[in-house]
């Protein structure tokens, strides 16, 4: 009796292992033709040809994966002899330093101008893109953003800017009819839009604060347009602190947590885009990216995006808006690997291929003449063609500065009762320390 | 009698090539983050010799500091919880029931099942059914995500002590069967019952698994990582960041790979320092009251 | 034929059998069976998680297969928990019996105990950033390479645990098959091996799990998507995964079960392993 049972266990172990190295072959083949997400080494090597090229597109964003493997579809439609494939992963930029420090660079990396990209970027990985043909075909505007991103601000080209987030508020059209209420352009008339919100019954704002990086955008919205011009220059040398010229910040991002929904600090930002695309609430404060989010829980939602109203001079409001991927090419790779990448950049550019990528992100292009029309994102539309826009500030601060955390805490402060006092003077005392600890090398 | 043996050549065969890889793989890497930790090596590029400088540093890093803190006061209510109420368990398990085995089986499943999902799934218990549960309940304290509150480390210790007793459980148990039922019986003669007998007779019989897994689990413990990355991701804040956590958060980003590796040469010291006094004390109390 | 009687005489203890049983149900079973159930719905059934499902989603299953990679992750993953299986405990136990045998008789073996030893207590995070410096150079950032690198680093707790179990097989019986004219490497393939049965069940079922269920070695080490683990798999789709919670699930579910399954037919080899190896120390 125990005998057979073991056996049979054996017998099981012996078939399982048998049937799924079986599978596993099988699959390698069919992955190899259909080119799908998860090509595998074997299968690429088996199938190798003469003078096949392989890429790997690493993107840090896990909202663009469908559309980034359409591209690559397209791309090796019309280079058959260049295989790519996509990386896209949870927490990616902790697991691009992975591979930064093992020297493991993927040929093309799609990421924000941000810190990380400073980080590549200083690295000396990326190769300059300056002297290629398609540089022309991006604004300038936005090249001078990721120039400036640069360790030095040298203006020399590691990453050309293809897409470009609009971060503000977004807003549910019919919950604002339903309450009577217009969109706000300053901020008294943004506490009237939440008072008449409320009276109507309805929740003004979804936060998803158990993701802390979505404890940012309220900061970014204002902190562009509160503190003066200078400070992120200032803060650097040294000759101003964040206590005494964030205190509004703070004071307007507690007043916002206190017409949020109830376990905004349990919400997560997946659980809490699928409750306000089922209308749980009037505004999130969040960027074009979650859009698509939204519309895929429910394609009838009406979402429309305005300017964060930080202040009551109308005319300093500005939608931030910065560097959502931009496109580098790693130098390691060999030279036939470094021209693919750049004909894959090149195919990117293309006016279609750019337009199907805004589309599908709602985000903005930063290829010439690549235009959003799509209605939901038109409160912003306009304001970022008139160059009502200023980038994210903490894409200036230095990398290990870990605003969001800080920005957490003051939340979860707020929840436990913290004095309001107390709290901004406690987070920005911290924001100081903790950006003197990143800022020396 | 002593005399000096000629030890056979294949005995060294049999060792020293694990010995060489093993000297390649762990130790060597070892060596080299102690030496990383006295330069300010980014992990790529050129490095200095900047002394003691990280470790000074470290000392005056907040998040350094409240992730040692925080480190410890989890390790500390983690491995007592698990130890006291496996402890419990197994007396249970041990009692004269029905289905032993079967319930022995199923007490122990928990350490089959990788920390990472069952980390997963009960993120979503704590986010979706329990606040649903509170709710219809009307129990204010369970309406909220526990993992957003002061008290996120409460839900990540409720994982991991459900996870770690399975493997206690079993350990106290087959020491509990060592137990001859013999002495029970002289035991009650002499009045001694439940937690007096417990006390007097039981615990010191099972006093060397007591050491066994509460050094294994301290350790364990102390460099917590899967069920905090998957659970809270070190947050809300830096609340429940473990050093494990901070390391791989930070070391592999932005200049700090020297300092971090400063930061794993502490945490060894540490767990080498709290090892050898759990050894130390927990061996002493068995000696008192065998 | 005593002791017989008196355990008929000593009466079933129903209230603590009826608890345990209650705190199984609750405790054990019941997030089980929220896993399996959540696996099985669609996402418009998730009103009332515990509710059974109207109609099973297989479908769940065939996305979560065909998105994670299934097939390629757990041949990754039954590759590296076999193969390091079958080395660790071969190699492992060698050096163990080398080890216990002449640590009384040369210091050089006395030495490598000790060395062996004390790296049980250097954490892995300590050796983490520079070992992912080195995987890269060597290339062993791989299934293969990680497989070696399990090998190598489970030899603390797995020499501690032989050499334990090997201290308490009398040396007379090595001795006796040296008269006979056995090498010491017969001797340690045909008598000890053999006779060290019980805790290589405890090496190996110890090895399995900890290998199938490591996460953070993966994570760092392997970043190449072919090469990528089950658990490693799990981590990195949850961007992806989203708000589909059934999806997620019944990916979970994909995993645990090869677990499951060898657990439910080996169960009883397994706990006495597991013992095996505290109680012999």
């Amino acid at each position: 009796m125990m005998k057979g049972k073991k056996f049979l266990a054996l017998g099981l172990v012996v078939a399982m292992t048998g049937s799924m190295i079986a599978g596993c072959g099988g699959s390698s083949g069919s992955n190899g033709d259909s080119n799908s997400a998860g090509g595998t080494e074997t299968a690429a090597k088996d199938e190798k040809q003469g003078g096949e090229v392989e890429l790997e597109l690493f993107s840090t964003k896990t909202e663009n994966a469908d559309i980034l493997q359409k591209m690559i579809d397209g791309f090796m439609e019309e280079n058959p002899d260049i295989k790519v494939t996509l990386t896209s992963e949870s927490d990616a930029a902790t697991v691009l330093k992975t591979r930064l420090t093992k020297n493991d660079i993927p040929e093309i990396v799609a990421m924000g101008g941000d810190s990380n990209y400073t980080e590549l970027q200083s690295a000396g990985v990326l190769l300059d893109l300056s002297g290629e043909d398609f540089v022309s075909d991006v604004q300038e505007a936005y090249l001078d953003m990721v120039y400036d991103v640069n360790v030095d601000k040298e203006q020399t080209a590691y990453g050309i800017p293809y897409a470009t987030n609009a971060s503000g508020v977004l807003y549910n059209e019919d919950l604002f009819a339903q309450a009577g209420v217009e969109v706000p352009k300053t901020w008294s008339e943004f506490q009237d839009v939440v008072a008449k919100l409320q009276e109507a019954g309805i929740t003004p704002f979804e936060l998803t604060f158990a993701d802390s990086w979505t404890c940012l955008p309220p900061w970014n919205s204002m902190a562009p347009v509160i503190p003066d011009a200078n400070f992120t220059d200032d803060r650097k040398a040294g000759s101003v602190t964040f206590a005494g010229t964030h205190d509004e910040v703070v004071e307007k991002y507690l007043w916002i947590l206190d017409y949020a929904q109830e376990d905004f600090m349990g919400t997560t930002y997946t659980d809490g885009n699928a409750a306000f695309a089922n209308g749980s609430a009037a505004m999130m404060i969040n960027g074009n990216w979650a859009i698509s989010e939204f519309l895929n829980t429910n394609p009838d939602m009406n979402v429309n995006m305005f300017a964060f109203p930080s202040v009551d001079d109308e005319s300093k409001n500005t939608v931030t808006s910065g560097v959502d991927v931009l496109l580098a090419v790693s130098n390691q790779g060999t030279d036939e690997q470094q021209e693919a990448a750049k004909e894959f950049i090149r195919y990117a550019l293309k006016p279609e291929v750019a337009q199907s990528y805004i589309d599908d992100q709602f985000a903005f292009s930063a290829v010439n003449g690549v235009e959003q029309t799509n209605e939901t994102v038109s409160g912003v539309a306009k304001d970022i063609a008139n160059g009502k826009v200023s980038n994210f500030p903490d894409h200036y601060y230095p990398n290990g500065f870990d605003l969001s955390t800080i920005l957490q805490q003051c939340a979860l402060n707020k929840v436990n009762g913290m004095d309001n006092a107390e709290n901004i003077s406690e987070t920005l005392t911290s924001c100081d320390e903790q950006y003197d600890v990143a800022n020396v090398e | 009698m002593k005399q000096k043996k000629r030890i056979n050549m294949v005995f060294y065969l049999m060792v020293v090539p694990m010995a060489v890889l093993f000297f390649c793989f762990h130790t060597l890497p070892f060596l080299q983050g102690v030496f990383y930790s006295f330069t300010d090596w980014k992990g790529y590029g050129d490095w200095n010799f900047v002394g003691l400088r990280n470790y000074l540093h470290i000392f005056k890093d907040k998040n350094v500091i409240s992730a040692y803190l925080f480190t410890l006061q989890f390790a500390v209510c983690a491995t007592i919880l698990v130890n006291v109420l496996s402890l419990v368990l197994a007396c249970a398990l041990n009692a004269k029931i029905k289905c032993r085995n079967f319930l022995k089986a199923v007490f122990f499943l928990p350490y089959m099942l990788g920390t990472l999902i069952i980390s997963y799934v009960f993120k979503y218990i704590f986010s979706n059914v329990v606040p649903a549960i509170g709710k219809a309940l009307g129990i204010a304290s369970l309406s909220v995500n526990i993992l957003g509150t002061n008290h996120a480390w409460i839900g990540v210790l409720v994982v991991t002590i459900w996870q770690s007793m399975a493997f206690n459980t079993l350990i106290y148990l087959s020491g509990l069967q060592t137990v001859d039922r013999d002495l029970y019986e002289a035991a009650a003669l002499d009045g001694a019952t439940g937690m007096k007998r417990f006390l007097k007779i039981t615990f010191p019989l099972i006093a060397p698994f007591f050491t066994i897994n509460m050094v294994l689990s301290g350790k364990n413990f102390l460099m917590a990582f899967d069920q905090f990355i998957a659970m809270t991701n070190g947050g809300p804040g830096t609340a429940t960041t473990t050093i494990s956590v901070l390391i791989y958060k930070k070391g592999f980003s932005g200049g700090q790979f020297a300092y971090q590796s400063a930061n794993a040469v502490l945490l060894f010291i540490v767990v080498v320092l709290i090892s050898v006094f759990q050894l130390r004390v927990l061996e002493k109390r068995e000696e008192k009251v065998s | 034929m005593e002791k017989v009687t008196r355990m008929k005489k000593e009466k079933v203890n129903w209230s603590i059998t009826i608890l345990l049983f209650f705190i199984a149900i609750l405790f054990i079973f019941g997030p089980l069976y929220m896993t399996i159930v959540i696996a099985l719905k669609s996402p418009q059934e998730m009103g009332n998680v515990l509710a059974l499902p109207k109609k099973i989603q297989w479908s769940n299953f065939v996305k979560a297969w065909e998105m994670t990679d299934y097939p390629r992750k757990f041949a990754n993953t039954l590759f590296i928990t076999l193969v390091n299986l079958v080395f660790t405990v071969f190699t492992n136990a060698m050096a163990s019996y080398a080890i216990a045998r002449n640590r009384k008789k040369s210091k050089f073996f006395n030495l490598l105990y000790y060395y062996f030893i004390s790296a049980m207590f250097i954490p892995f995070n300590v050796l983490m950033l520079p070992l992912v410096n080195e995987a890269n150079k060597l290339h062993i950032d791989n299934v293969i390479g990680i497989t070696f690198l399990y090998i190598v680093f489970g030899l603390p707790m797995n020499t501690f645990l032989y050499t334990g179990y090997i201290k308490s097989i009398p040396e007379a019986l090595d001795e006796a098959a040296i008269i006979d004219g056995a090498t010491p490497m017969q001797t340690f393939t045909l008598i000890m091996f053999p006779m060290l049965k019980p805790m290589t069940a405890t090496v190996a079922i110890l090895s399995v799990m900890w290998t199938w269920n490591d996460f953070l070695m993966p994570l760092v080490l392997l970043s190449d998507k072919s090469q990528q683990t089950l658990q490693l798999a799990q981590y990195i789709f949850q961007g992806q995964f989203n708000t589909q919670y059934n999806l997620a699930f019944a990916s979970y579910l994909l995993v645990i079960l090869p677990v499951l399954i060898f657990y439910v037919l080996c169960q009883k080899w397994i706990i006495s392993g597991v013992v095996t190896g505290a109680v012999k120390q």
